[in-house]
């Protein structure tokens, strides 16, 4: 795993001893609480409250400061305001503290002085080669019985489990500690990582890669500072360790992506890139804290379906139907049951009873039956796992029907069961049974569903390894870089169509032939040389809307024609946008009939160089209908993104209509995503449209776009 | 009024109010980090400063002194200002 120089994590979540610096003698505040709770948790190791007044706190003695402990530190937790952490920073270097929580607010959040504050902590803590977690955050927990450390304002220690939590905001974690502990969810390990001044996400992610008592990464982000690094460590992580990652951005509006200049730019929202690339590095996205705990308790509880195909066992039609349409909604199947199956069921359940899948085992069910047919399915070798419906009707005795699932499941290891007991009040015990005995629960069949899919595919996902990254060497440099030099030494912020084309072209996208024409005979010559009909545009590094400006002509059949379209798109020009530098008309060859579609390029500032691909037309303006992938991109991130669009069907070919040259638009993107990484200087790409021609004959750009990131930037 | 008297009566008033030794105070102790001011007692030294010195203080100004020495400058410029 390539990854960030390792940060002392080891002695953030298992310190042999933490200094609670700052430590208070007044109750319900931070600075007493975080020392109390260590010592409520039951600490294996030695902690020391470090105060400038109280000689002790709780009963343990106090230390005025930090470099006055007898003994090595390994973790500091500081809570003195913000106004003095840098002296407790510098106290806890000399100390030789591995590691600093710094629960205090009062710093980048808070801008002005708050960013001076926390750059001089940062410049402390790295002269010091001490890990800074925070600040502005909860503190971390360790529930491991050999640690039992909570660093942390939350009110409670967690139960021990095998879910890792992080999260950006602390604030958020008292709430998911709440929900969890309701659900008799436990943690592994939980951490609020605040302002990121030092540990971020990634480094956790790394940690938590090597932790074995974790086996589901939870994470929530309100903020990715460096998407790209972010991005390699999901895909190493997940991919290597085979430990899910489940997220929930936050901040899903974008203001600011329609002002873009490009297509790229404008459709390509912060929102849209990041949901695409947490996608591509595997991430599962989280809509809520529900929907994200819905699917962690299914991965982190029970085996991963083999297959898509499950088996619904019931008291209620009308409820078995719902979930049997939300498993389809969600690319499951319902299993097809085997003889042996079907007479097992057959012999345990009444005659009324429905056999096949989702098995209605009726409203009278109690235990024994929902034993029998949970039982059969299971050992049916075509189920690869089952869900377990009950509604609460007067003869239904739950919280045995609920012990008998549990037993079943157990003794069914391999395969998945999940459980949805509709209803709240009379389902409650049953509910509690189910969730302490990590049979995954849910209110809704439609949850239980999207849980059993996201298990489904993330096992499917781990099998299949890293794609290569296709590499390009008949493509030739020199011309990129003397037309960005041009550019640049020009002061545009674009490069005009003409010199737009030939960097496609020197990268091996294929192009229409094309010559520039200062007159009107010089056009209608070079509309000869290029073959009519031909398409003719002005040429001008001031003109970035040709179509707006009177610029463009199309399907101009002869030379007297050409001769005529020069004359008129000069002076429509020249009326249009008086001042603008005209260095002639460009004459192309008229594209092809073909099908048009999108390819962009857009450098985030998160996530760096992002590819776009979608049809032309109403498809993107209309539906925005486009795919995403950062760059590099290996050969399935490009066949997938242009099979993530909905019309990818007309591209496949639909209804008796053509199929068109997938392999060559694939082909384009992956040498976009080439030249996006070969110059860093490219801001945003748009080569729009691509005339796609059927299958095996190739595509040709016909119009093309590049903006340039500003000097400096 | 001369700089020693500030701060003699400055570190009384310090002693008073945090409840410490005089012997514990220093010009280069920090009321926080040092002494273990809290919020409350933070507005509390500046409200006795007022009183003893007979000044009125802007508190925003006032809490941004962290210093024992830093106060007695502080409360020196509005005494003799």
């Amino acid at each position: 795993m390539s990854q960030p120089p390792a940060k002392h994590l080891d002695a953030v979540f298992s310190p042999a001893s933490v200094a609670v610096v700052g430590a208070t003698r007044t109750v319900g505040t931070v600075p007493h609480d975080i020392f109390q709770n260590i010592l409520e948790a039951g600490y294996q190791g030695v902690v020391y409250p470090v105060s400038p007044r109280s000689p002790s706190i709780s009963g343990v003695k106090a230390y005025k400061y930090v470099v006055d402990i007898p003994d090595p530190v390994d973790l500091a937790v500081i809570v003195f305001p913000s106004s003095v952490c840098h002296l407790a920073m510098e106290q806890c270097g000399q100390k030789g503290v591995k590691a600093a929580v710094v629960i205090s607010a009062g710093f980048r959040e808070v801008g002005g002085a708050g960013l001076e504050r926390e750059a001089q902590l940062k410049e402390i803590a790295a002269r010091h080669g001490i890990s800074i977690v925070g600040p502005n955050c909860l503190g971390a927990i360790n529930t491991d019985p050999t640690v039992r450390l909570n660093a942390s304002f939350a009110r409670k220690m967690p139960a021990q489990g095998s879910i890792a939590f992080l999260s950006q905001s602390g604030a958020l974690c008292t709430a998911v500690l709440d929900y969890a502990r309701g659900k008799h969810i436990g943690f592994s390990k939980f951490i609020s990582f605040g302002n990121k001044a030092d540990v971020s996400e990634v480094d956790l992610f790394y940690y938590l890669a090597r932790d074995e008592a974790t086996r589901v990464i939870l994470v929530y982000l309100e903020e990715v500072r460096d998407g790209e690094a972010l991005l390699r460590a999901a895909r190493s992580v997940i991919r290597e360790t085979g430990k899910p990652i489940l997220a929930i951005k936050s901040g899903r509006t974008s203001a600011g992506a329609s002002a873009a200049a490009s297509h790229t730019g404008s459709l390509a929202g912060s929102d849209e890139v990041c949901d695409a690339v947490f996608r591509q590095a595997g991430i599962v996205r989280c809509s809520t804290i529900e929907d994200m705990f819905n699917r962690a308790i299914a991965l982190a509880y029970q085996p991963r379906p083999r297959t898509n195909r499950v088996a619904i066992v019931t008291n209620a039609g009308g409820p078995g139907v719902m979930a049997a349409d939300a498993c389809a909604d969600q690319g499951l199947e319902l299993a097809g049951f085997s003889e042996q199956t079907a007479e097992l069921l057959k012999d345990k359940l009444p005659a009324t009873a429905n056999l096949k899948n989702p098995v209605d085992v009726i409203g009278d069910a109690r235990s024994d039956r929902y034993r029998a047919a949970l039982g059969a399915c299971l050992a049916d070798p075509a189920v690869a796992g089952a869900m377990v419906i009950l509604t609460p009707q007067s003869m239904t005795d739950i919280d045995a029907i609920a012990a008998e699932v549990v037993r079943t499941a157990g003794a069914c290891p391999q395969k998945p069961v999940y459980a949805s007991f509709m209803g709240e009040a009379d389902v409650a015990s049953g509910i509690d049974l189910l969730q302490r005995a990590h049979i995954p629960h849910y209110i809704l069949p439609e949850s239980m569903s999207v849980a059993f899919s996201t298990a489904y595919l993330f096992g499917e996902s781990l099998k299949v390894g890293p794609a290569p990254v296709p590499r390009f060497e008949d493509v030739d440099r020199a011309v990129v870089e003397e037309a960005l030099a041009k550019a640049s030494a020009a002061g545009q912020l674009y490069l005009p169509e003409v010199e737009a084309t030939r960097v496609l072209a020197a990268y091996g996208i294929p192009v229409l032939p094309a010559r520039v024409a200062a007159t009107a005979a010089e056009a209608a010559a070079a509309a000869a040389e290029v073959g009519f009909p031909v398409a003719m545009k002005v040429y001008s590094p001031d003109v970035v809307h040709k179509l707006d400006a009177g610029g463009v002509m199309l399907n101009v059949q002869d030379e007297r024609a050409a001769a005529e379209a020069f004359d008129r798109i000069i002076s429509a020009v020249s009326e249009a946008a008086p001042g603008a530098q005209v260095k002639g008309v460009n004459v192309q060859r008229m594209a092809p009939a073909g099908r048009e579609v999108i390819l962009g390029v857009k450098r985030d500032p998160a996530f760096g160089p992002v590819a776009m691909f979608g049809l032309g037309g109403t498809f993107v303006e209309v539906f925005r209908d486009v795919a995403f992938r950062a760059v590099p991109l290996d050969v399935e991130d490009v066949q997938g993104m242009v099979r993530e669009v909905r019309s990818y069907p007309i591209l496949a070919g639909v209804r008796g209509g053509p199929a068109y040259d997938v392999a060559m638009i694939e082909q384009c993107i992956e040498r976009l995503g080439q030249l996006a990484l070969d110059f860093p200087q490219i801001a945003e790409l748009d080569v729009n449209p691509v005339i796609v021609l059927e299958a095996g004959r190739g595509a040709v750009a016909a119009d093309a776009r590049i903006g340039l990131a500003p000097e400096g930037a | 009024m001369d700089k020693q008297e500030i701060e003699k009566r400055v570190r009384e008033t310090i002693a008073r109010v945090l409840e410490i030794e005089d012997s514990e105070i220093s010009s280069g102790s920090n009321f926080v980090f040092d002494l273990g001011a809290d919020s409350r007692q933070s507005v509390e030294l500046v409200a006795a400063f007022e009183e003893e010195f007979d000044i009125e203080m802007d508190e925003d100004e006032a809490l941004a002194v962290q210093s024992v020495g830093d106060a007695v400058d502080f409360i020196a410029g509005i005494v003799n200002g």
